[in-house]
């Protein structure tokens, strides 16, 4: 097991910068995800912690060692790839033992690593198959196989969940996580699914073209977003967001929407009066039957325990999320309130949160 | 209810057509060898008054005699010496070169490759005059190198770029994986890239055995002594000394075109495969 730690990391390729002064530290035995849009570098930054990509400056330690100028297994990493990437002329026990024999470890030494290694994750009895003769989650774990039976100092994902199905994903995810209680080994997690960074990660990395726009736990990141981006990104369905203008008293302000209604937030949040900003209100916090919005019902998707209301308010579509039991038709009015404790504002220029 | 079915319906018209056409091709490969297989087994006045059909009377000396004559086996050995060395030959240095091409970026890399590719432009009937005077200069005629080298030199170009499609179609992935393992370039090649590349190595292997087996020019210029003649060379050898008898020559001539006939038969799906890989998406 070791720290990781990232030092004003940039990559270029050329002109164009895809990773901007990433500086971040990752303890010992933390997992860690890395979430954001596509394009956003998360999988390039993982690379470049592996070694499968050069950084363009700064530095990437492992267990304090620089590491910049050495070879993926001089690193110690071992990684687990979104399309699996088992060698399929390889069966189960040749691709979870292959590091170890390019290692120079004995046969026999292979043979109980790997022996270990698949009885922690139910594969004794697939050893001698190939790759094209096992279900997808298997070949997944035997990806994890594969990582695990060298004892590395970090494990690195890369979407490894993205292939499989959504039940499979469940059932995978929850694996991975017990795996990592298991071993405690460093990890770094690349996703696209804040599911599964909030579900897995002891902390998520929000990235945005190349840049972290914050680090915290998963309820950090969900209960105080430090910008727009970050709140939209965190939470499913996403956080309705409304342009209005900073209005009333010091002591008691007011966000005013551009139709005229006003939506009282907390004194806490520093604004100044007349200052536009960004209204920001979690589907959850909309507590059916209140009395601070409403609007006509244009879809209602129940989900089973929850059910998705998608009414219009000042001009757009919001989201609310009420009790599966809730009586809500689709054309009739949909009222919600409001605490004004869990309203979000954003400045709107700089998005940053207020 | 609507066919959602992909398969696409073809008239009892365009299948006739389709069937005729193929038959007509058929035929054009086929008459010639079978005429030739059944001109082995006949009479020289058998041959010549019934050229196409069957024999009136089966000799089966004609193919016998040659069996067990020491020229056809010495023959073949030297084809099998030839063609054999020419495979190996191919097989390692284009898979090498053509790794190097598909996963490392050096300085005048693509020029390199259009280089090797242009040779793809050229028979060595072309280049028989200076290929002559190195071998010759390389003290190499009359032996079985001087036709060796020139054949791996000359199949390089198609070799370099059938290999270097195949593993440039490799997952990257792959690569990546392996080199978290431990693997560098010559690891990866040997370990990885090669077990993953039978059927280019299958292709590449029978359409350069082919080549060489088929290979006239090369070994008529290069070699001089009739002991190590391969068969091209000595069908030639053998019609001049048994030029009147052209029933013995049919049946020399089927013993030697049959064991690659045999080759392309066994190993026509890797052929395909090979040709083909990366052409749509597995």
């Amino acid at each position: 097991m070791a720290s990781v730690g990232l030092t004003n990391v940039r990559k270029s390729y050329g002109a164009l910068q895809v990773v901007h002064d990433i500086s971040l530290s990752v303890d010992d035995g933390e997992f860690i995800a890395l979430v954001g849009p596509s394009g956003c570098g998360k999988s390039t930054l993982l690379r470049m912690i592996a070694g499968l990509e050069d950084i363009s400056e700064g530095e990437i330690t492992i267990g304090g060692i620089v590491v910049n100028a050495m070879t993926p297994r001089e690193r110690n990493i071992a990684m687990v790839f979104q399309s699996y990437a088992l060698y399929p002329h390889m069966t189960v026990g040749e691709n979870m033992g292959f590091n170890l024999k390019l290692a120079g470890v004995t046969k026999p030494d292979i043979a109980t690593r790997v022996g270990e290694a698949a009885r922690m994750l139910a594969l004794e009895d697939l050893l001698d198959r190939k790759p094209s003769q096992l279900s997808g989650g298997q070949r997944q774990r035997v990806a994890m196989g594969r990582a695990i039976v060298r004892d590395p100092a970090v494990f690195l994902f890369d979407e490894p969940l993205s292939n499989l199905d959504a039940k499979l994903r469940v059932q995978m995810r929850t694996e991975i996580k017990a795996l990592h209680q298991k071993v405690g080994t460093t990890s770094i997690y690349v996703t696209h699914d804040q599911i599964e960074a909030m579900t897995l990660a002891d902390r998520i990395v929000v990235l945005n073209a190349g840049r972290i726009e914050q680090v915290g736990t998963p309820m950090e990141l969900y209960r105080t977003p430090a910008n727009l981006f970050v709140a939209g990104f965190i939470g499913s369905p996403a956080m309705n967001l409304l342009d209005g203008t900073i209005d009333g008293e010091n002591d008691r302000p007011v966000v005013r929407l551009a139709e005229g209604s006003a939506i009282d937030i907390s004194p806490l949040r520093k604004v100044r009066r007349g200052q536009s900003v960004k209204l920001g209100l979690r589907p959850e916090h909309l507590t059916a039957g209140g009395d601070n919005i409403g609007g006509e019902t244009l879809l209602v998707e129940p989900t089973g325990a929850q059910t998705h209301v998608l009414f219009e308010f000042a001009g757009q579509q919001m989201t609310a999320i009420v009790d599966g039991d809730h009586p809500v038709r689709h054309g009739t009015q949909f009222r919600a309130g409001i605490d004004k404790n869990l309203v979000y504002v954003f400045d709107r220029e700089s998005g940053v949160s207020l | 209810m609507t066919d959602t079915s992909s398969t696409v319906r073809v008239s009892t018209a365009t299948r006739l057509y389709v069937y005729v056409s193929l038959s007509l091709v058929a035929a054009i490969v086929l008459v010639p060898l079978v005429t030739t297989a059944l001109g082995g087994f006949k009479t020289l006045g058998d041959l010549r008054l019934n050229p196409f059909g069957l024999p009136s009377e089966w000799v089966w000396s004609n193919y016998v005699d040659i069996l067990f004559g020491e020229r056809y086996w010495r023959q073949m050995m030297n084809s099998l010496i030839i063609a054999g060395v020419t495979v190996f030959l191919t097989l390692v240095v284009s898979s090498m070169a053509a790794f190097c091409f598909a996963h490392i970026r050096f300085f005048g890399s693509n020029q390199l490759l259009n280089y090797f590719l242009i040779g793809l432009m050229f028979p060595a009937a072309t280049a028989i005059l200076p290929l002559f005077i190195r071998i010759r200069d390389l003290g190499l005629l009359d032996s079985y190198w001087g036709v060796i080298l020139p054949q791996v030199a000359f199949g390089l170009g198609m070799s370099i770029l059938l290999f270097r499609n195949y593993f440039r179609n490799l997952p990257e992935e792959l690569f990546q994986a392996a080199f978290v393992d431990g693997c560098g370039y010559i690891r990866f090649f040997w370990y990885i890239s090669l077990p993953l590349s039978r059927p280019i190595v299958a292709t590449v292997g029978i359409v350069t055995f082919v080549s060489s087996w088929n290979s006239y020019i090369l070994p008529l210029i290069m070699l001089n002594t009739e002991s190590k003649y391969p068969w091209p060379l000595g069908i030639m050898v053998y019609r001049g000394e048994f030029g009147t008898d052209w029933q013995l020559v049919l049946a020399f001539i089927t013993l030697t075109i049959l064991p690659t006939i045999i080759v392309f038969f066994l190993a026509q799906k890797h052929i395909i495969a090979g040709l083909t890989a990366g052409a749509v998406k597995s």
